[in-house]
């Protein structure tokens, strides 16, 4: 198994404070190596993974920061057509429900790596190692 | 085993302590009429003289005073003691208008210690106690006050005043602090920090709090008593009528004693001042018959609340005051809806939400909106948007069902609204800006 640790962050919708949060980790060393913020009018969750998760967990709620950590699944696939639904038509074959997905910048110009919210992370990742697809660990993506 | 400051009054009859009143009031409103021009006009004009008071029961005869008059008053208007016999004055903040300033003899000291004692007594404070003071010292009542009723139980007073919250925790520890005396939302951020600062209950001596100088609601209480592991205890006073100690809580928690030996409270109708019978919610009126610089005779408190003579399972038979719904002034009125900050914290607290929390009422094309930040609570936090927009909604249809309006309500970061060392500030009534 190989599920990838993402950090959550509650921000508040207003601004500068996501600003804050960033400046933050940066000041931390912390290296984020992947991001994605959804948001509604009064709030907005940030989703990262990082390099040290325990240590961004710490300073986070040293901070009073909101803070809970969720596994995923990360994958890495060919960048071009038809790879991404490939990739949702497993899963909803094998009734796992997706959550979110959000895209980082991977290792190289030809694949594009996601993350997967899942509500099944080893029926997940069992179905996709059958079908052959790429899964990356908390390490792979630590040394992106 | 209950135990008392002033046994003989605190349980006295019914009987005794009417006659205590009655010779009480006669003498006051005699002293007062002698001394206080202001009281004196308002009686002339009412057609009231001194004689025509022979008892309790002849209270309603008397006019009322008002927070205006004190104002009108200020500074000296109701002094009824030349200034070189008195020897401390306190005042309010004074957020409103002017400030009231207040006078005390010794003797009105002395009273109001005492009262104070009762209320430490009542909450299981002896001699072998450390009592902590983290109200403010200074002008506000709250310190002074229950530093000296501390003192006049033999109590060990730490007089720390608020703020420097990490200290007041160390002092705590180091020392062996067994009751804390503070405002209610100043104990829950002293909680918030202990268990913050990796502590427990455990690692606390406290066994007791006496908190007030603001409305609290029950739910409040328990969490207090949870996250500092005490039991607490309401008290209340009011600088107009000397201070906390006018009334305190004893261990059955369901009100709070009024020391009627000194100041006799009324329900009157708000709207007609019409004095209500015994278990009707209204304004409550407080008459000072012993205090000598400052006596406020019908005093209207603007607090709402219900008497009773219940038989109380502590043997005090001083009559109860019930804890006040919230000052007539901290009540909105929106979408024609009375509305107190006390019945939305009511709902944060059962719903698991800390009690910090900041109302703002406004006015939008001739609606009113109620919107109500609320500090999210870090152990229900879901990195699912929808989770999140669930518990959003979840605390806006239970606050529509507690207030019968719907209010918006805002999730914001945990710890990112002002904590209170004294008083807090709880709503921002936009509407009056438009006015
Ligand atoms: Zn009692």
């Amino acid at each position: 198994m190989s599920n990838v640790r993402q950090i959550s962050v509650f921000v508040e919708n207003k601004p500068g404070k996501l600003a804050e949060a960033m400046k933050l980790l940066k000041s931390s060393k912390i290296n984020i190596r992947a991001l994605a913020l959804a948001d509604t009018k009064d709030f907005g969750i940030l989703r990262i993974i990082v390099n040290d998760t325990e240590k961004t967990v710490d300073i986070l709620k040293d901070a009073s920061y909101a803070v809970t950590v969720t596994e995923v699944v990360a994958i890495s696939i060919p960048d071009s057509a038809g790879q991404l639904s490939r990739v949702l038509d497993i899963l909803g074959e094998n009734g796992v429900n997706l959550e979110y997905l959000y895209a980082f910048i991977g290792k190289s110009d030809r694949s594009v790596s996601f993350v997967l919210r899942v509500d099944d992370n080893n029926s997940a990742a069992d179905a996709l190692t059958d079908a052959g697809i790429i899964q990356l660990t908390e390490n792979d993506i630590a040394e992106m | 085993m209950e135990r008392y400051w002033n046994e003989e009054i605190e349980c006295a009859s019914r009987e005794d302590m009417k006659k205590l009143q009655d010779e009480r009031l006669v003498a006051q409103v005699k002293h007062v009429y002698e001394n206080v021009k202001y009281y004196r006009d308002l009686m002339d004009e009412k057609g009231v003289k001194p004689e025509d008071i022979k008892s309790t029961e002849d209270l309603h005869k008397l006019p009322f005073l008002s927070k205006a008059d004190l104002r009108e008053a200020y500074p000296y208007g109701l002094l009824a003691k030349p200034l070189s016999d008195c020897v401390r004055i306190h005042a309010t903040s004074g957020t409103t208008g002017k400030r009231v300033v207040a006078f005390y003899t010794q003797n009105d000291v002395d009273m109001w210690e005492d009262c104070v004692a009762r209320a430490i007594t009542a909450a299981g404070g002896t001699e072998d106690d450390v009592v902590q003071v983290a109200y403010g010292y200074g002008l506000f009542t709250g310190g002074m006050g229950i530093h000296g009723g501390s003192h006049k139980r033999g109590c060990l007073t730490l007089p720390m005043s608020s703020g420097n919250t990490e200290r007041q925790i160390q002092f705590m520890r180091d020392l062996g602090a067994t009751i804390l005396c503070c405002t209610p939302s100043y104990a829950a951020y002293i909680g918030e920090t202990l268990h913050d600062m990796g502590l427990t209950p455990d690692d606390i001596q406290l066994k007791a709090g006496i908190f007030g100088a603001e409305p609290w609601t029950e739910e409040m209480r328990r969490s207090i008593e949870k996250s500092l592991g005490i039991k607490a205890f309401d008290i209340y006073g009011l600088t107009e009528s000397s201070g906390p100690g006018v009334a305190f809580e004893c261990s059955e928690q369901t009100g709070m004693h009024i020391n009627e030996d000194n100041f006799i409270p009324e329900i009157i109708d708000p709207e007609t001042g019409e004095v209500l019978p015994e278990g009707e919610v209204g304004e409550l009126v407080f008459t000072s018959i012993t205090k000598e610089a400052f006596p406020l005779l019908r005093y209207r408190t603007r607090d709402l609340c219900v008497l009773s003579r219940k038989k109380c399972s502590c043997g005090r038979t001083l009559i109860k005051m019930a804890k006040p719904m919230g000052r007539s002034d901290d009540m909105m009125i929106i979408r024609g809806v009375n509305v107190f900050p006390s019945q939305i914290e009511t709902v944060l607290i059962e719903q698991g939400y800390s009690p910090n929390y900041l109302i703002e009422v406004d006015r939008v094309n001739n609606t009113d909106t109620l919107d109500i930040s609320v500090e999210m609570n870090p152990d229900q936090f879901s990195d699912k948007v929808k989770d999140m927009q669930k518990q959003e909604r979840d605390l806006a249809e239970a606050i529509k069902a507690m207030l019968g309006i719907n209010p918006k309500v805002h999730l914001v970061s945990p710890k990112s609204i002002t904590r209170s060392e004294g008083k807090a500030v709880r709503v921002i009534d936009k509407r009056n800006l438009h006015d």
